[in-house]
């Protein structure tokens, strides 16, 4: 049984790796800032996930505080990019560069 | 017998997991709009995580980690809808032809 669990969270963790690999090049081809922003939002869940499956694959119970912290950092980098460039982009509307 | 209830729950719901999570990379794929793009996003978070760590608790042998789990999942509650707000704020403010591709009532 536990062979069985082992492969089954092995194809898992092979299958949210191959989506974080996409949506790193959804973050890197992405248009505008929103879209890279969301994009690293999703890369920021995808791990989150990854993270709670090897808590359970190598039944070592702290890795699951570590994904509690996880999901706070990701939340911080979001709430700090999406402020810098609010801050950019009223400057910019300031100084007449693009129309409001 | 339990054991291969278990099992067959667990697999079940990771693997729903994977396809919300997969349907949501397919939409930063699909969409061209960031409102849009935010909307399969915010999937991911809610819908396709709540399943995974459904799936996670299930096989989980240890309470502690179960506990430690929905505590994550309440905090990524209140988290994503926040995120996924200054995201939406920061598009409108930064997108000049937003007006083009919807309409905007008040911006």
């Amino acid at each position: 049984m536990a062979q069985a669990y082992h492969t089954l969270y092995t194809v898992v963790l092979v299958a949210l790796s191959v989506l974080t690999l996409l949506c790193l090049e959804r973050a890197v081809r992405g248009p505008g800032i929103a879209e890279r922003i969301i994009a690293i939002n999703m890369i920021c869940t995808l791990t989150l996930g990854m993270i709670c499956i090897l808590a359970l694959m190598l039944s070592e119970g702290y890795l699951a505080d570590i994904a509690l912290l996880y999901a706070m950092i990701g939340f911080l980098a979001i709430v700090v990019l999406c402020k810098v460039y609010l801050g950019v982009a009223m400057e910019k509307q300031e100084k007449g560069d693009i129309p409001k | 017998m339990m054991e291969i209830v278990r099992f067959v729950l667990t697999a079940l719901f990771l693997l729903g997991a994977l396809v919300v999570l997969a349907a949501g990379v397919l939409g930063q794929y699909r969409f061209r709009l960031a409102l849009n793009r935010l909307h399969a996003s915010s999937m991911c978070d809610s819908l396709g995580l709540l399943s995974l760590m459904i799936g996670l608790s299930i096989s989980a042998d240890d309470g502690w980690v179960v506990v430690k789990f929905a505590l994550t999942m309440v905090f990524l509650w209140i988290a994503s809808p926040t995120a996924g707000h200054l995201i939406a704020r920061l598009e409108t403010t930064t997108n000049p032809r937003l007006d083009r591709d919807m309409e905007v009532l008040e911006k």
